[in-house]
């Protein structure tokens, strides 16, 4: 699989990814709007058909002046598609999108929302890309679920 | 309004009014929607007649809701004071909603012609003018807008990015060094203004002037005045590769270094090399072979070596790069290798490697077991083999290894989706549909799961069950599952089921669901209007160049494609056969879906009944505050598609889903005959003959278009009279280049025949073909007869559509056809018997309805390791 930055072209792919793998969508303007925003952090797996079959769709956040004002990364949405899993492309993916928020707007941490009874998804972040939980939000999910907030404190990865 | 010369009397207001109209704009600003009202009619009341007052009356009712309300009062405005530069801004705010980009441009320029320098107006109208692509008029408006306020550093950009569009990339590069010499004091690490630098070496590459550009890029860098550091490298590797620089290597290798998983950098290293990968794979592979080691976990090395190699190393290096990925269960690894089989004696070298792991991994082995992972390495050699003898139509091997396999590990749904997809391919859909939802209950958290069986139910045509289980994911309080996908844009959901309909013969909600797929495309296209000025400002303007680029090519595709082909053929067959459109108003509803009407149609009332209440307890407080917003909200006026199937000028949709196509995808010969039905039918004469010409160059014995060169010459010796000029000689011209007159049809037509006797295909075009040319319905019969002969190739969905054209002809045969069919294709049961048929989905219905299936429940699972990375994947 070929993994590289994600372009205009790849937008619809990634709408369409999204779609088949997660209960969370999203209307074309907003994809766009992360990547015209923030044009260096998402990232996109393709196969030889040149077919989307997993992105990372993130952004730049900054904390309110009483939290400390800190710019921060946040993953909104990452996914691959059930058969092609077990390449690592998940991983690859976040390792791409946390080196350019680091060295691009010096984020000193990037977070996401997991669910709760996602286990596999957990483990990935905790045990592959060295995440913690940082807290836990009642009831985020339009279903009702919890989510966990997680949070990896950035630093030089080259 | 400053700089009026004398205002006309009657738009004049004493002092009082006058505070208040200043009043009501501001109100209006801030979206105090309420207030601006009751301003409004306090001036009315004196003034009933002020045009300005009545326009901004009726923007604010727009805000509010009240549509047709505002719009009368700002077309009664507008006529009460003709040469106010507000009444137009109003009307051209209130088209723009209505994405009439075109006419609000016009009323845009109609104000500014009364009040030449505001910048909101000019600012709007290079908005609209980006969105439309009158770029010269973009340069001149940017122009404009720099002259009045030359410190607003978006201007600069702007104007740069509007000779940019314009093609004039001197210019571009003239604006943006000027304004880089306005800049003082520019901080460290400012990613807005790191990105217009990025914009500045972009069009320098653009211009061929490398040197300059990798100047700017190092010192830039250097300075940390660019920070994309991904960037720095990206453009750094192609500046010295396009200069032939000796550093030029080393950039490359620094990139494969970034990411040994981009395509993209390997080959850039390739062909800095000056390798060719076809002519010294040799060389190529050597240096592959050095990536690789040096990124030992890299895929691409590896991957693109197999594509390279041949023979004795092609067995070497492809024997453990499938050992690999069958140990660690890698699921895609058959579609990895697929495109390889365009090579047989690869193909061949695949497949005997995989059939010596089985053997050698089996239970039954004599190779004592040596390792703890062998039963799963056994399982996913036996997935492999059943995709790759799947793949190759030996549908009963594929099946039995299946059946192997599952019998080993019963829990793998991978085992069932691809049991599903070979039964698809061998034409039993029903089982296909029970073999992926078997699929689906092995995991009913996976969404992808999910979609995949509901799409396997809509082959099957078990529309109402397909959207049952899409319902499993969607938004609960949406109206119907269908239309919370629809409503997400998923055009995957409006394919298939379009397609669906499309094929249980009910054409207008077929044409419904095209329709939607093509608002989807006309959505994206609006999506990109707020960005020709938020992107300016956040200087992110390579991005922003790319997405222009897309927007101009969004029609190209596949979706929309398909979908465009697929409803013109529809509109087509009814502007053939009116009676199509008349035919089967009410009856083509299933039991469900007159259900799921009467439910909406229900549902429906109390919403309005709903909202009354709601109006009626929410009147007296703040809520009539809230801001609807100007764009026209989507209203779905024919839910069952029937206005589209009965409409007077189906010619004239199927051409507006067409025309895109024209320029984007000429390539598609698919494309080019659906423009020849639709332009010969609307007697385009011209349009007709160019879209066989390319269709021809495309691929000249193409069976469809056999059909097409045949009606073109019979249309034309049909014709009572022949084609006036000039179009008539134009055309005859290039049908004599395609087929010169005087040639018999008949032995045109059996000439083909003969040269593609062995195609099922080219069988039913010569018989479409003659049936054009008036041939009795017998011998048409005869011979599609013929495509059951033993030497021809005939698959399913050939055989499918051979069927559906005997139908068309109201042909006496189709069960004899069917028969036969169903003898010859013994898997499929797109063959059988009405009954049998009813039967067969009545069991596919209670099994996809009732619990999970006995096999399922005891078997003895080998557990599989490092079960999916990322299970359900995770969202925010």
């Amino acid at each position: 699989m070929n993994i590289r930055l994600a372009r205009p072209e790849d937008l619809a792919g990634m709408q369409a990814g999204n779609l088949v793998n997660l209960p969370e969508n999203y209307l074309m303007k907003f994809w766009m709007y992360h990547i015209m925003t923030w044009p260096q952090l998402s990232f996109v797996a393709e196969n030889d058909k040149g077919n989307i079959v997993g992105y990372v769709l993130a952004k730049i956040d900054e904390e309110s002046e009483e939290q400390g004002g800190v710019i921060h990364g946040h993953v909104n949405s990452i996914s691959v598609l059930r058969s092609y899993r077990r390449l690592g492309l998940a991983k690859r993916l976040m390792m791409l999108s946390q080196d350019a928020m680091y060295s691009v707007y010096k984020a000193k941490y990037v977070s996401l929302h997991v669910r709760k009874s996602n286990l596999a998804a957990i483990g990935l972040y905790r045990d592959t890309l060295g995440f913690e939980v940082a807290e836990m939000e009642k009831k985020y999910y339009g279903d009702g679920e919890d989510a966990y907030v997680m949070k990896l404190y950035l630093k030089n990865q080259s | 309004m400053s700089k009026k010369a004398a205002a006309p009397s009657n738009r004049t207001l004493a002092s009082k009014e006058s505070t208040l109209f200043k009043e009501l704009l501001s109100l209006y600003e801030n979206k105090q929607l309420k207030k601006g009202l009751k301003t409004a009619d306090q001036i009315l009341k004196k003034y009933p007649e002020h045009g300005e007052t009545l326009c901004m009356k009726g923007l604010v009712l727009v805000h509010m809701g009240r549509r047709d309300e505002g719009i009368e009062l700002v077309r009664k405005g507008i006529r009460m004071d003709l040469t106010s530069h507000i009444v137009w801004h109003v009307f051209g705010l209130i088209q723009k909603g209505e994405k009439k980009y075109e006419e609000a441009l016009k009323s845009y320029m109609q104000a500014l012609r009364f009040d030449k320098e505001n910048m909101n107006l000019l600012r709007d109208v290079a908005q609209l003018q980006t969105q439309l692509r009158l770029y010269d008029g973009l340069v001149e408006t940017r122009h404009m807008l720099l002259r009045l306020r030359p410190t607003v550093r978006q201007h600069w950009i702007a104007l740069a990015v509007a000779y940019h569009l314009s093609g004039n990339l001197a210019e571009a590069k003239k604006v943006v060094v000027e304004y880089e010499k306005t800049l003082k004091n520019v901080p460290h690490y400012d990613v807005e203004h790191s990105e217009m630098l990025l914009y500045h070496v972009r069009l320098l590459e653009e211009l061929e002037q490398y040197s300059e550009a990798l100047t700017l890029l190092d010192v830039s860098a250097k300075d940390r005045a660019i920070v994309d550091k991904t960037a720095i490298m990206e453009f750094r590797a192609r500046l010295l590769s396009k200069l032939k620089s000796e550093e030029a290597e080393h950039a490359w290798k620094v990139l494969v270094e970034h990411n040994p998983e981009c395509y993209d950098y390997y080959k850039g290293y390739m062909s800095n090399q000056n390798l060719d990968l076809d002519k010294n794979p040799a060389e190529a592979l050597a240096v592959l072979r050095e990536f690789s080691a040096q990124f030992p976990k890299a895929n691409v090395p590896r991957r693109l070596s197999l594509s390279l190699a041949s023979g004795e190393e092609f067995k070497a290096l492809a024997q453990p790069y499938l050992l690999s990925a069958l140990k660690k269960g890698i699921p895609s690894l058959f579609v990895d290798v697929k495109s390889l089989y365009t090579d047989p004696a690869k193909m061949k070298c695949l497949e005997d490697i995989a059939e010596s792991i089985r053997q050698d991994t089996s239970p039954e082995s004599s190779v004592p077991s040596s390792s703890s992972t062998e039963p799963t390495t056994y399982l996913w050699s036996l997935y492999f083999l059943a995709q790759h003898y799947s793949y190759l139509s030996e549908h009963t091997k594929a099946l039995d290894l299946l059946d192997t396999a599952m019998s080993h590990t019963p829990t793998l749904p991978e085992l069932y989706t691809c049991r599903a997809r070979t039964l698809k391919r061998a034409g039993d859909f029903y089982g296909a549909s029970r073999a992926m939802e078997d699929a689906r209950r092995l995991d009913g958290q996976d969404r992808f799961l999910n979609t995949k069986s509901a799409k396997y139910r809509m082959r099957a045509g078990l529309i109402d069950e397909a959207s049952a289980l899409l319902g499993l994911f969607t938004k609960k309080d949406a109206p119907s599952p269908g239309a919370d996908l629809e409503e997400m844009q998923s055009l995957f959901y409006l394919q298939e089921e379009g397609d669906a309909h499309r094929r249980a013969g009910k054409l207008n909600l077929a044409l419904r669901k095209y329709t939607a797929v093509q608002r989807v495309f006309d959505d994206y296209e609006d999506d990109q209007y707020d960005f020709h000025g938020y992107s300016l400002r956040k200087s992110t303007i390579n991005i922003y160049l790319n997405v222009l680029n897309w927007e101009d090519h969004l029609r190209s595709h596949p979706s929309y494609i398909k979908a465009a082909i697929a409803a013109s053929r529809i509109y087509v067959d009814v502007f053939d056969d009116p009676k199509l459109a008349s035919g089967n108003v009410d009856g083509n509803s299933t039991d469900a879906e007159k259900k799921a009407k009467k439910k909406a149609k229900k549902a429906h009332q109390k919403e309005k009944e709903d909202a009354a209440k709601k109006a009626a307890t929410a009147a007296p407080n703040n809520s009539s505050n809230e801001d609807k917003g100007l764009d026209v909200p989507f209203k779905d006026e024919d839910p069952d598609g029937m206005k589209l199937l009965s409409s007077p000028e189906p010619l004239e949709l199927a051409w507006k889903l067409l025309q895109p196509l024209t320029t984007l995808a000429q390539n598609n010969i698919e494309v080019c005959i659906a423009i020849y039905d639709v332009s010969i039918r609307r007697k385009k004469y011209l349009q007709a003959a160019q879209a066989l010409a390319r269709a021809r160059a495309l691929d000249s014995e193409y069976p469809d278009l056999h059909v097409r060169i045949v009606h073109a010459r019979h249309f034309v010796s049909s014709l009572p009279e022949a084609i006036p000029p000039p179009v008539g000689p134009v055309f005859n011209e290039t049908l004599d280049k395609i087929l010169p007159e005087g040639v018999a049809l008949e032995t045109y037509n059996s000439q083909y025949l003969q040269t593609h006797s062995t195609s099922a295909n080219a069988i039913l075009a010569a018989a479409q073909a003659s049936r054009v040319l008036g041939a009795p319905l017998q011998e048409v019969e005869n011979l599609l007869f013929t495509a059951l002969g033993d030497g021809v190739q005939l698959d399913i969905k050939t055989a499918l559509d051979i069927s559906n054209f005997l139908k068309k002809v109201k042909s006496s045969r189709v069960d004899e056809l069917h028969q036969a069919l169903d003898t010859k294709f013994t898997i499929s049961t797109a063959f059988k018997a009405p009954e049998e048929l009813a039967k067969l989905r009545e069991l596919t219905v209670s099994t996809n309805m009732n619990g999970s299936t006995e096999k399922l429940d005891n078997g003895t699972a080998v557990p599989i390791e490092n079960e999916a990375e990322l299970g359900k994947g995770v969202s925010t």
